[in-house]
């Protein structure tokens, strides 16, 4: 265990997966020696068009953030868990303070380390001969459920902690007046980068399921997933059974749901897209350009 | 510079002597050397020492250091009275924000910090670092070394350590060139503060390699300074307060204006946050985060920085 949560993002596969779209397309390499590309915004998804953003943390900040990943299966998301990566990196108990958002940047190294490693478990872009034995073949739903198991797998080690922070992103009842607002303020601050982390999870999700599409559906497709996921890995912090069964039963129930209301919203979307081009056509008809 | 005008106007009433002062910056302001009263300014750019600013003025830079501590030495014991009036209290926010979000002190299963505070004279933020360590961390073994240029800044702090009751053993005051730090070892600090000080150092890159030289590998490097106020509106409104309120209530509060005048134009001059990050990268340290953190609308600015390990 210590092994995968050590391999920090200086991973060969890490550093491919951030490189590849850009350096090797075909599609882009004709251009992008002889045109430079006008639209230089750091890309949130996985696109041909814009170049891959860098790694999310520099190289002595993972050096202890991995470290004191370490430490929170005994110490949770504390300070005292950074302070003691710090210290196993070779850093200074003062260090720490390159942080800027304290705890919730172990939590952000967590989910960033886990999304970018996901790939290296589990590609179903490969060719089927190279896929493991029991992966072959599987419908795209059967991916995405395989993709989001290996997922939450990775969250096993620290799920009792996992539990703590998702609690104080969550619920503030139980607490006093102060604690509430404190609590609040740090939901409001932290929310845009929670939220982002999980688009950007679940359209890694979708990407390494081999799913090409780019209609209106590459949006449904990745709000439904972020649900779906959102939803399963709080419910995998109240899980006591055994090896997650109940987690993996859930999300499969909540696959079934998304599949079913999928199918619903692709048939009215197709409908009203027919509408609206016969539309079109009848006003082309009578010589009213429509656009 | 629309703030001259109008500070000429509150001028008129005061002591000849401020009159001749201001007219002098004018003067240099817009490069017309015809005031009698000051060396003109091409005397200094023709000889072959290098000159940098003092406010608005261009000075010889071995001329600096005497201005300031000329400067410091004169608000020395109305010091903090003078910030209360001008920042109506806010500073002590800043600097209770800045030293809180440092967390100094020993953690559990740590060692004592050693930390140097430059520019610390008074001993305000060495104050509150002690503080800090021992309610938040239960910590009584950090050490705190206040740094300062000008002797009269460190006595008003020695003479509030002994008022205050702070261990000797943990608070101690050295004069010292931020520039140089000659007294201070290499590798040997935590944290490295400098709070309201850097902007009236001379070489700042300087600082900034010697803050790199004596902090130990992973220590933290971290500034408070003024900087650059950034919605458009409320910039126009805070260079309308500095240029003309802060003089002012240096006249009335510390029967000092000149001493005030120098403050505000000092921070004018001061470069954007964003300069000073890229200045304290560029002296081997890793910036936190974008580099800096703006507090109440960038009036004042915290920069961290930590020295990487190899």
């Amino acid at each position: 265990m210590s092994n995968t949560i050590r391999a920090n993002l200086s991973g060969p596969s890490i550093r491919w997966l951030l490189s590849k779209p850009i350096a090797s397309s075909p599609a882009t390499s004709c251009c992008s020696s002889s045109i430079v590309p006008r639209i230089r915004l750091r890309r949130r998804y996985h696109s041909y068009q814009h170049p891959a953003p860098g790694p999310p943390f520099s190289r002595p900040e993972s050096a202890i953030l991995s470290a004191s990943l370490l430490h929170v299966p005994s110490h949770g998301f504390t300070d005292a868990a950074l302070s003691f990566g710090a210290r196993d990196a070779g850093y200074l108990d003062i260090s720490v303070n390159m942080f800027s958002r304290g705890v919730f940047d172990l939590v952000r190294y967590h989910l960033s380390t886990e999304r970018l490693r996901l790939g290296d478990k589990v590609d179903f872009r490969k060719p089927e001969p190279e896929l493991p034995e029991g992966l072959r073949n599987l419908s795209i739903p059967a991916k995405i459920r395989v993709l989001c198991m290996e997922r939450l797998r990775a969250n096993a080690p620290i799920i009792h902690r996992w539990q703590e922070i998702l609690l104080k992103l969550t619920d503030v009842v139980s607490m006093d007046l102060l604690m509430k607002a404190l609590a609040v303020m740090s939901l409001a601050e932290n929310i845009p980068a929670s939220v982002s982390e999980l688009a950007r999870l679940s359209d890694e999700i979708w990407f390494l399921a081999g799913d090409g599409c780019h209609d209106t559906t590459w949006y449904t497709k990745r709000a439904t997933l972020s649900a779906v996921y959102a939803s399963t890995e709080l419910f995998m912090t109240q899980d006591n059974s055994n090896d997650f069964e109940a987690t993996w039963e859930f999300l499969d129930r909540r696959l079934n749901e998304v599949e079913a209301a999928g199918s619903a919203v692709s048939n009215v979307s197709s409908y009203l897209d027919f509408t609206v081009h016969a539309l079109a056509n009848v006003l082309r008809s009578k010589s009213l350009p429509f656009f | 510079m629309f703030a001259h005008p109008l500070s000429r106007r509150l001028l008129s009433a005061a002591p000849s002597k401020h009159l001749r002062s201001v007219v002098t910056r004018v003067a240099v302001l817009n490069s017309t050397p015809t005031s009698l009263n000051s060396p003109p300014p091409q005397n200094d750019q023709l000889s072959s020492e290098p000159v940098t600013h003092f406010g608005f003025q261009t000075v010889k830079e071995s001329l600096k250091a005497t201005r300031v501590a000329e400067v410091f030495s004169s608000v020395a014991s109305s010091y903090d009275t003078m910030n209360d009036v001008m920042s109506f209290g806010i500073h002590r926010l800043w600097k209770d924000h800045f030293v809180r979000s440092l967390n100094p002190g020993r953690r559990p299963g740590g060692r004592p910090m050693s930390i140097l505070d430059v520019a610390g004279g008074t001993g305000d933020i060495a104050f509150r670092m002690l503080d800090h360590s021992e309610k938040a961390n239960g910590d009584r073994g950090t050490t705190v070394l206040c740094a300062d240029i000008n002797a009269d800044m460190l006595r008003e702090g020695e003479k509030r350590a002994i008022q205050n009751g702070y261990d000797s053993n943990r608070i101690s005051f050295c004069l010292e060139n931020a520039e140089t730090l000659d007294s201070i070892p290499d590798n040997s600090i935590d944290l490295y503060t400098i709070s309201f000080g850097i902007r009236n150092v001379t070489r700042i890159p300087m600082a900034l390699r010697s803050a790199h030289r004596v902090l130990k590998p992973g220590g933290v490097f971290a500034c408070l300074e003024f900087s650059k106020v950034s919605p458009a509106f409320l910039d126009a409104i805070y260079q309308q307060y500095s240029f003309s309120v802060i003089p002012l209530m240096g006249q009335l509060v510390a029967g000092d204006r000149d001493s005030y005048q120098y403050l505000v134009e000092s921070i004018k001059r001061f470069p954007s946050q964003s300069e000073y990050a890229r200045m304290i990268r560029d002296a081997g340290l890793v910036n936190v985060g974008k580099g800096y953190e703006e507090l109440t609308f960038g009036v004042a600015s915290i920069w961290k920085g930590v020295k990487p390990l190899e």
